[in-house]
């Protein structure tokens, strides 16, 4: 079975058309934003200061990467895997509004999330977790990293992805979300099995 | 003891505990794969034993995150060598400057990070004193954060545990929990419950338990052990799965660990381990000899 790759910047038909278990790899531009890259972002919006990058069309990665310099001074990728999305769900609508197209990450986001998957067109895409070593073999090289003095993990680092992946599409432009969906069916179950609360 | 001899047996655990899972949890992971029925937990699974033998071949860090670092010295009448701590702080440095941690450690208000994996209290080293014991045990193991995020702890009443209906409240807050994580601990996760004392001692005891035992062992407690079983098949029945995504196993191992408290309270601290278990041990006896027992 061929690979279902796609091309940043990302266009919104396509996302849209993306499903819940939907398997995509990635390939191009990645930018890596976590806590502080993403309060970062809303202030200088707020603030109506210039963004470092154009996220039109972006995927962007829950992630802070190991990089290590060579002996000329340059960035290598070492590893580089998912950290947990939840802590950026309120910047949902930020994303939205800057014309994200994919977030990865995992353990997936909530619902106002999905809300703003629905509303921008965007989707959720969950990365094995764990999987360092296997995923930095889709990072081909590290363009530059800005604001490097949060710390290398809350940096934010521009990547070179080839056939990223495998992702799944987590959470769609539809309010499907399998995080939604599971917890659930597993509250049901938990009621069932222990139906007396408190 | 000879000084130096002890010294490297340190670092060599510290270097062994970032740059492998423990074997037990590796099994774990391969029997979970054999069972799975779910085609996106098959792919998930497959991906971590993979990732494993990536890693050990192009001898890189497991995981990006290097989570947070505690060790155990746990001694007799011998006491412990006063290098410890400065043994530890070295090895993480080092692993920071190879690129096996990433330097991740920073103040909790300022978010400031020095870039060295060390700070206020970290390393963290917890020292117990065991009356008799004619060794010293050293354990390292680095719990990685996303897990914390479903942490949960609650101060049970004999009431509220539903004594007379098996512990059925103790058992709702845990599977309660789980759902609540989903898939943030980075699952198939492990989980450490400690049940007693007061808070600070059921989340040391949650720690502990989930950090220091081998994921495959079983309670010599009948008691605990049966609680454990029923509460791992309880979870993994909840079908939320590898990565959270959907499957067979969410849950690698139950591990819980019991204090005594006062008769008005019970207090459960609930505490999730990721899948990449990296932690390592060694006994040392005072004659010298030491032996791997993590």
């Amino acid at each position: 079975m061929s690979r279902n790759v796609l091309h940043m910047p990302l266009g919104e038909e396509e996302v849209r058309q993306l499903k819940v278990g939907d398997v995509v790899y990635l390939t191009g531009h990645i930018f890596t934003a976590r806590d502080m890259a993403h309060l970062k972002i809303r202030t200088l919006l707020e603030q109506g200061g210039q963004l470092p990058k154009d996220f039109a069309g972006a995927a962007v990665f829950h992630a802070g990467p190991v990089c290590l310099k060579d002996e000329a001074g340059n960035w290598k990728l070492n590893v580089i895997g998912p950290t947990t999305s939840i802590r950026m769900e309120p910047y949902a609508d930020v994303v939205g509004k800057l014309g994200i197209r994919a977030v990865i990450g995992k353990g997936g986001m909530a619902q106002d999330t999905l809300d703003a998957c629905e509303k921008y067109g965007y989707v959720y895409l969950q990365a094995a977790p764990g999987c360092a070593a296997k995923l930095a073999q889709g990072i081909r090289s590290v363009y530059d990293v800005t604001w490097f003095e949060l710390g290398m993990p809350e940096a934010l680092w521009d990547l070179e992805a080839v056939e990223f992946g495998p992702l799944v599409v987590g959470m769609d432009t539809h309010q499907n979300s399998i995080y939604k969906t599971l917890r659930t069916a597993a509250l049901e179950k938990l009621d069932a099995l222990y139906p007396e609360k408190g | 003891m000879d000084k130096e001899l002890v010294r490297a047996a340190i670092h060599d655990t510290c270097i062994r505990a970032v740059t492998e899972i423990s074997a037990d949890v590796r099994e774990l992971l391969r029997q979970a794969l054999d069972r799975e029925s779910n085609e996106t937990a098959k792919s998930m699974l497959s991906s971590m034993l993979e990732n494993l033998d990536i890693a050990k071949q192009q001898d890189k860090a497991v995981c990006q995150s290097p989570g947070y670092p505690t060790t155990w010295v746990t001694f007799g009448e011998g006491g412990f060598p006063d290098f410890v701590g400065e043994a530890v702080a070295d090895a993480l440095a080092e692993a920071t400057r190879k690129g096996y941690l990433r330097p991740s450690i920073v103040d909790p208000l300022t978010r400031h990070n020095p870039g060295n994996n060390t700070g206020e209290g970290v390393p963290n080293i917890e020292y117990q004193y065991h009356p008799g014991q004619d060794y010293m045990d050293f354990i390292i193991s680095f719990k990685g954060c996303g897990a914390e995020l479903g942490n949960a702890m609650k101060i049970f009443t004999t009431a509220t545990l539903k004594l007379d209906q098996d512990f059925a409240g103790l058992k709702r807050f845990v599977l309660e929990t789980a759902i609540n994580a989903g898939g943030k601990p980075c699952p198939p996760f492990g989980i450490g419950i400690g049940i007693g004392g007061q808070m600070d001692i059921a989340s040391k005891l949650s720690r502990q338990a989930i950090s220091t035992r081998k994921w495959s062992d079983t309670n010599p407690d009948p008691l605990l052990a049966r609680l454990e079983r029923e509460l791992l098949d309880n979870i993994n029945a909840l079908g939320l799965g590898a990565a959270g995504t959907g499957g067979d196993t969410v849950c690698l191992a139950v591990k819980i660990g019991r204090a005594a408290t006062h008769t008005a309270i019970a207090p459960v601290a609930i505490n999730f381990h990721c899948w990449v278990a990296r932690r390592a041990g060694i006994r040392i006896y005072h004659d010298g000899r030491i032996e791997t027992i993590l």
